[in-house]
């Protein structure tokens, strides 16, 4: 019977200190759930761009393949885009106007079980939006800098600024500012200016003073 | 709820069959435990205190005055923090809700020192432990998470009262409390130090 009283003991030990975990996940709103990332050159003055032009689509770029779409949360966070970078003084004009910005809206999705890591989307960037769009053929991107917390398992909604302005100087498609959303709920076209204003919000010094 | 069900029909065996307990040298001790993260701790990872924690001590009265034996533990320690953004190199920004989830089970040799001895009312009683404390870290930045786990020393002292139930019976009930180091220089942390209450009981097995 000892023997016995050990064992449970023991169990109950067990089955006590594995159950008694607060789990982080089951405490968080979809609000809570979601970062939101930026990055940009910081050798860059914004304010030497005035105008800017947003991809009239977006990338959805799922388990490696790249189509490019408009629904109405594409066109949501397009709008977002446009409204927000308007409302730090810079000017929208049409793509044939040769803006000093090209910006473009990418959904990145992966269900497979591997991850998609910063290296393979900037690797591929190319792919999904070809130099030729910004009226720069034969042109690569270029990022000056390292990713290294975009490990995406899941839904991502990423947002990208290229200087047109100065990429026959540079004779690359410079990378100047980037940002990205993840977490739950962000496919929705009702919460699209909030999440994009979450990332203007973090990048005071992306002004057109 | 099913565990708890489950943990509840187990802990109620437990208490059944403890009542034929007879007095021998070799105790258990299963304690409910309650942890406050203390300087460091407090400062650099969790402020909560810890209502998820129990212990659990084995151990041999080598005379009426003095046992020795072995300590487990198991703490969960979580915190969530509102949204900030945080610097992340020197270009990056990142917006989150961050939350802290540490668990602690500490494994550790352990003496008993009861000054009093014998069969009375109330055993006071002081305690020491010296080992090893595994630790688990997971730091949610929003619904993404970052694991790591380290092993660290841990040292204990303590005090508390033993109250039998029964003149010989083998069992009784525990309070006490504990002073816990913890270093640990990992993820930015100093020490995961703390400072427990424990209330539970003891019984007598083969």
């Amino acid at each position: 019977m000892k023997t016995n009283l050990t064992l449970a003991v023991a169990v109950t030990f067990m089955l006590i200190a594995t159950g008694c975990k607060k789990q982080p996940l089951d405490n968080l709103t979809a609000d809570e759930s979601r970062i939101y990332i930026t990055d940009h050159d910081s050798t860059i003055n914004f304010s030497s761009y005035n105008t800017f032009s947003v991809s009239d689509s977006a990338a959805l770029i799922q388990n490696g393949k790249v189509t490019k779409e408009l629904d109405e949360v594409d066109a949501a966070y397009i709008a977002a885009v446009k409204n927000a970078m308007q409302a730090r003084g810079f000017v929208l004009v049409d793509k044939s106007d040769h803006p000093d910005l090209g910006i473009t809206v990418n959904n990145i999705v992966s269900t497979s079980t591997g991850v998609i890591s910063n290296n393979s989307y900037w690797d591929y960037y190319g792919s999904y939006w070809d130099p030729y769009y910004w009226g720069y053929p034969g042109y690569g991107y270029y990022l000056p800098y390292s990713y290294s917390v975009y490990q995406i398992t899941e839904g991502a909604i990423s947002i990208d600024m290229v200087d047109l302005k100065n990429a026959p100087e540079n004779d690359k498609l410079k990378v100047v500012w980037t940002g990205l959303i993840r977490g739950s709920g962000i496919f929705d076209q009702s919460i699209a200016g909030n999440q994009v204003q979450a990332l203007f919000d973090q990048s005071p010094y992306l002004k057109n003073d | 709820m099913k565990l708890k069900y489950i943990c509840t029909l187990l802990a109620g065996t437990l208490l059944t069959a403890t009542l034929f307990a007879q007095e021998t040298p070799l105790k258990l001790n299963i304690n409910y435990n309650y942890s406050f993260p203390l300087s460091n701790f407090k400062k650099d990872a969790v402020e909560n205190s810890s209502p998820r924690g129990f212990t659990g001590n084995l151990m041999y009265n080598t005379s009426s005055k003095l046992a020795v034996g072995l300590g487990i533990g198991y703490q969960d320690y979580y915190e969530k923090t509102g949204r900030q953004t945080y610097k992340y190199g020197q270009s990056q920004d990142i917006s989150a809700v961050v939350s802290n989830s540490i668990q602690q089970i500490p494994v550790m040799a352990r003496v008993e020192f009861t000054p009093g001895g014998g069969n009375t009312m109330v055993l006071p009683y002081v305690s020491i432990a010296a080992g090893a404390n595994f630790v688990n870290y997971d730091q949610f930045l929003g619904q993404f998470v970052n694991h790591a786990s380290a092993t660290g020393f841990r040292g204990q002292a303590g005090l508390g009262v033993k109250i039998p139930f029964g003149k010989n019976s083998g069992w009784g009930a525990d309070i006490g409390g504990t002073y816990d180091y913890a270093p640990l220089k990992k993820w930015g942390f100093k020490d995961v130090s703390s400072a427990n209450v424990h209330g539970g009981i003891y019984f007598s097995i083969k």
